[in-house]
């Protein structure tokens, strides 16, 4: 029994041309999603990356049943969901804030789900205990949850969610409401959370390091509708549309054809489908998303998209290597690294992140001139 | 990856049946809602909107065809006018008085922190829940030629009427702003003192407007109930003095004319709607306040009276609220609890004791112990009444329905069940007198049956439970509804085990307010109270109307055990509350 979670069978979830709509104050209808297809296969964590007001959380709601669908199918292992209610679907949701019950202890919050299942006590504490134990609040169990910390209510929420083995868990934004340290290092915990239990897992968010943390794969989502699906790697350095790049921080294209684009890629084949470093780090198990096998040399038309890393300082100018020369608008110092935002001629705006190089700091001036040199796997080809 | 901690998921059921069984349990949902609104809405129906609808109909047209020569008598009469005078300029100055002495109350009793607080908001209350007659008896003990305050002259008089309503109605101003005050984020008042403001000013142009809303509802809360005293008025007001409440009652029961009495309901029903719609408007505001503030901001601050901290301001509303506390609230309580130990041969129990008997010649039927379990036995029925009626209505109108048509419904019934809290006990006593007489043709005649009595008591009562519980199921977030649903729970069991913890005490404390409001009815009562069968509050008016000092001495002693009976309901109710983990916000 044990252990067969890494490749669950079935088809998990398939959303196919779904519109969702929502009613604005002054009574006119509008789609927050509109004509979506989405796959999350079994055991898969998808990341849904969008600004806020994309249409993000109103498909996570409809998933979880909360909101009508107005058209399209929503499915899961090929049954249609439509007509299941909500207590029926074992499909959990982890809110923003938690929404943890307040007239129920830590325990008593995590052992609903396993209530609702008619789990026999005595399991019920017994898996109530290892989940507290997973997400790290072990000897929680009898804390009043209004004296618990963002953190720790978003731990006991994830518990909480977890605790029914849900088919599918869709988490809305959970760690949105955090501070940044706490985030950061409490999306390796949700992930950590994530694998341990084999949970299949549609994951909203804002925010890309949480996406990229977090996701086996991430959609991106923009005014109702996916712009691209992929695993992050492939998404950072393979942006399907400039629109795609420029929401995940790009700052400049340039047409790879033009006399910038062939500085910028060099001999080297800059820009290339760049390899899979970045999802190496979580050791990606399941294999249904080889996309990079075959090799872009970058068909003329295409664009190159540079961003904060995509060029480094080269010394002086003319100086070794350099390829490019730039005039500095902006000189900032940010946790260790010196920030400088150049304008680069026939390139645009670009930020340039070097490491601080000690106490006397001597960052260009705003104004002067810098050589920069191309770092070819941080320039991604855009399409 | 890590297996050991690996559990597969059990299966479930997708597709088919789910989205049968969905429907029929749509369907019985939808019956049991329907059920939940229809049943207190029938039950309103018959035992308000009928009643009142006959008084009505009896003023506009007596004899089946619309003839208005009643109004036209009724208002050719200067007597009329000089009531609906005295009962505006009654209400008006009364609510001015709450709300002036109210304010430093609120600030005292919701923002400071001091030793014994807890205690001095619950014996705030107590005047509120106390019985009209009570009162009435209270205040004439102080204010007659040998009471306490007996110099000032103001027996029988407008003052009197005044200062009874003030002690009735403070503890709706200081809970109501009170309430709001203490969620209110101090930091837009201390940015105005950081940008130059002195105190005064700060308070002035940031926290006054800021409370607008809710002494707005306050205000208009307090106006409505001194329109429509009842009790009090009678008690205390001397020959001549009356108000519209008191008219019908007279006119009623010793003019024997109906016709007067129905077109004097008509106008106090203008007068309660115009009062109804002002408050719903200002609560209304009030609670579109309070979603925009963040929960559970402010801490309460430490008096600060004395050294170099000290704050002018608390000092003031130190001063005025010690003032009322003690010659407004206490001093009357105190005189009706000493003057009941006096009897003609001195001090002794000699009234208590007089309980037991039916006291002086022709002045009761029954002992006032009797009355005093009728009162409980009719509180028992009438408060089971309310809160089955009133939770429903709650449940019904705290739901956040999808659809449009669902909400506006909803909405509707949530004003619908709030007419009875204006429309008079009085015109409800009156109308089950001309309604149920053969209540739709049918040949029965309710009015000799001690049913109507807690039927009555729960129409009065159902207004304050709906609004002590509602506020609490609404401040539950839908979302925690659908984290129980999307954990498995179905939605009988989301109430079971989300709104019904999160409310019990609430429902609680509403239990204890219908029970007290029931003890202490008078206005509904005098009219359907049977000679052999007389309430409490009904044989303390008895009393007092009877001359001869042991009939006073024995209303004195029957109005301090009727006054512990409900302060008893409230405390264990105070209790309640103060012990909760979620609190429970009702108004009045």
């Amino acid at each position: 029994m044990a252990g067969v979670s890494a490749a669950p069978s079935g088809r998990g979830l398939e959303v196919r041309d779904v519109v969702v709509l929502y009613r604005d104050d002054d009574g006119t209808t509008k789609a927050a999603v509109d004509g979506l297809d989405l796959d999350v296969a079994p055991g898969e964590v998808v990341a849904l990356l969008g600004p806020s007001g994309s249409g993000k959380s109103s498909l996570l709601r409809a998933v979880a049943g909360l909101e009508p669908v107005a058209r399209g199918t929503i499915t899961w292992d090929g049954g249609d969901l439509a007509g299941v209610p909500v207590h029926q679907r074992g499909i959990g949701l982890m809110f923003q804030d938690g929404q943890l019950f307040p007239h129920r202890d830590v325990a008593a919050n995590v052992a609903f789900g396993l209530q609702m299942q008619r789990v026999p006590r005595a399991e019920r504490a017994r898996r109530v205990g290892e989940l507290l134990e997973l997400v790290g609040l072990g000897g929680f169990g009898d804390r009043d949850v209004a004296s618990l910390s963002g953190g720790e209510r978003q731990r006991v929420a994830l518990a909480r969610s977890l605790a029914p083995r849900p088919r599918l868990l869709l988490l809305d934004e959970p760690l949105s409401a955090l501070d940044r340290a706490l985030r950061e290092r409490l999306a390796d915990d949700v992930r950590a959370a994530l694998r341990a239990t084999g949970t299949t897992a549609l994951f909203v968010t804002h925010d890309h390091d949480e996406a990229f943390a977090v996701a086996d794969r991430i959609a991106v989502m923009d005014a109702g509708r996916l712009l691209q699906v992929d695993p992050p790697a492939r998404l950072w350095h393979r942006p399907a549309s400039r629109r795609v790049a420029a929401f995940l921080g790009y700052e400049a294209f340039v047409r790879a054809d033009s006399p910038a684009g062939r500085a910028l890629r060099g001999g080297s084949g800059a820009g290339r489908g760049a390899g899979d470093q970045g999802s190496g780090r979580d050791g990606q198990d399941h294999d249904g998303h080889d996309h990079d096998s075959q090799d872009h040399d970058g068909p003329a038309e295409r664009l190159l998209a540079l961003g904060p890393g995509s060029l480094v300082l080269a010394g002086e100018p003319g100086g070794h290597g350099a390829t490019l020369t730039g005039t500095v608008l902006q000189s900032g110092f940010r946790r260790g690294v010196v920030e400088l935002v150049v304008e680069v001629p026939d390139v645009g705006q670009v930020t340039v992140v070097e490491p601080s190089a000690g106490v006397q700091l001597d960052a260009p001036a705003p104004g002067s001139t810098v050589a920069l040199r191309a770092q070819p796997d941080a320039i991604a080809v855009v399409g | 990856m890590t297996p050991t901690t690996t559990t597969p998921r059990p299966t479930r059921p997708g597709g088919v049946t789910p989205r049968l069984a969905y429907r029929s349990g749509a369907a019985g949902r939808g019956v049991v809602w329907a059920l939940a609104t229809a049943v207190p809405l029938l039950f309103l129906a018959v035992f308000f909107a009928y009643p009142v609808a006959a008084i009505v109909g009896r003023g506009f047209a007596p004899d089946g065809a619309l003839d208005l020569t009643a109004f036209g008598e009724v208002f050719g009469r200067p007597r009329t006018w000089r009531i609906i005078g005295l009962t505006v300029a009654q209400a008006t100055v009364a609510t001015a008085f709450a709300v002036v002495l109210g304010l430093p109350g609120a600030y005292l009793l919701y923002r400071c922190d001091f030793p014994g607080r807890t205690a001095l908001r619950a014996f705030v209350v107590v005047p509120f829940v106390l019985p009209t007659v009570v009162v009435g008896v209270a205040f004439r003990s102080v204010l007659a030629p040998h009471g306490p305050l007996g110099f000032l002259g103001w027996d029988g008089t407008f003052a009197a009427v005044v200062a009874a309503l003030v002690f009735f109605n403070y503890a709706v101003v200081v809970r109501t702003v009170g309430g709001f005050w203490a969620s209110l984020d101090p930091r837009a008042e201390q940015a105005a003192r950081s940008l130059g403001a002195p105190p005064w000013r700060a308070f002035v142009s940031v926290t006054l407007p800021a409370l607008t809303p809710a002494i707005a509802s306050a205000a208009a809360i307090v106006f409505l109930f001194c329109a429509t005293a009842f009790g009090v008025v009678l008690v205390l007001g001397g020959t001549g003095y009356g108000t519209v409440e008191t008219e019908i009652w007279v006119q009623t029961t010793q003019f024997l004319d109906l016709p007067a009495a129905a077109v004097l309901s008509v106008v106090q029903l203008a007068v309660v709607a115009l009062a109804l719609v002002a408050a719903g408007r200002a609560r209304d505001r009030r609670e579109r306040a309070l979603q925009l503030r963040p929960a559970e901001t402010t801490t309460a601050q430490r008096l600060a009276l004395r050294g170099p901290g000290r704050r002018n301001g608390d000092v003031l509303a130190l001063a005025v609220t010690a003032a009322v506390g003690l010659v407004l609230l206490a001093l009357p309580l105190g005189t009706v609890l000493v003057r009941s130990f006096r009897t003609r041969d001195g001090w002794g129990l000699g009234n208590y004791v007089a309980l037991g008997t039916t006291g002086g010649p022709n002045a009761l039927s029954v002992t006032v112990w009797e009355a005093a379990l009728t009162s409980l036995r009719v509180a028992v029925d009438a408060t089971l009444l309310a809160v089955v009626m009133g939770g429903l209505v709650a449940l019904v109108v705290s739901r956040r329905p999808r659809s449009r048509t669902g909400r506006r419904a909803v909405r509707t019934l949530d004003a619908v069940v709030m007419l009875p809290l204006g429309v008079s006990a009085v015109t409800v006593g009156f109308g089950f007198l001309v309604a149920l007489q053969r209540p739709f043709g049918i040949d029965l005649d309710l009015r000799d049956s001690l049913v109507l009595i807690p039927v009555a008591q729960a129409v009065v009562a159902i207004p304050l439970v709906v609004r002590t519980v509602l506020p609490v199921l609404r401040a539950v977030d839908t979302r925690l509804h659908e984290a129980a649903a999307v954990l498995g729970a179905a939605p009988g069991q989301v109430l079971r085990l989300v709104d019904w913890p999160l409310a019990a005490r609430s429902l609680g404390l509403a239990v204890g307010l219908a029970f007290a409001v029931s003890l202490g009815e008078f206005g509904a009562t005098a009219f359907l109270a049977r000679p052999d069968q007389p309430t409490l509050p009904v044989v303390i008016f008895r009393l007092i109307g009877r001359p001869g000092a042991d009939n006073l001495g024995m209303a004195l002693a029957a109005s301090v055990v009727l006054a512990l009976l409900t302060a008893t309901v409230m405390l264990l109710t105070e209790r309640l509350r103060a012990g909760g983990r979620t609190a429970a916000t009702g108004e009045f």
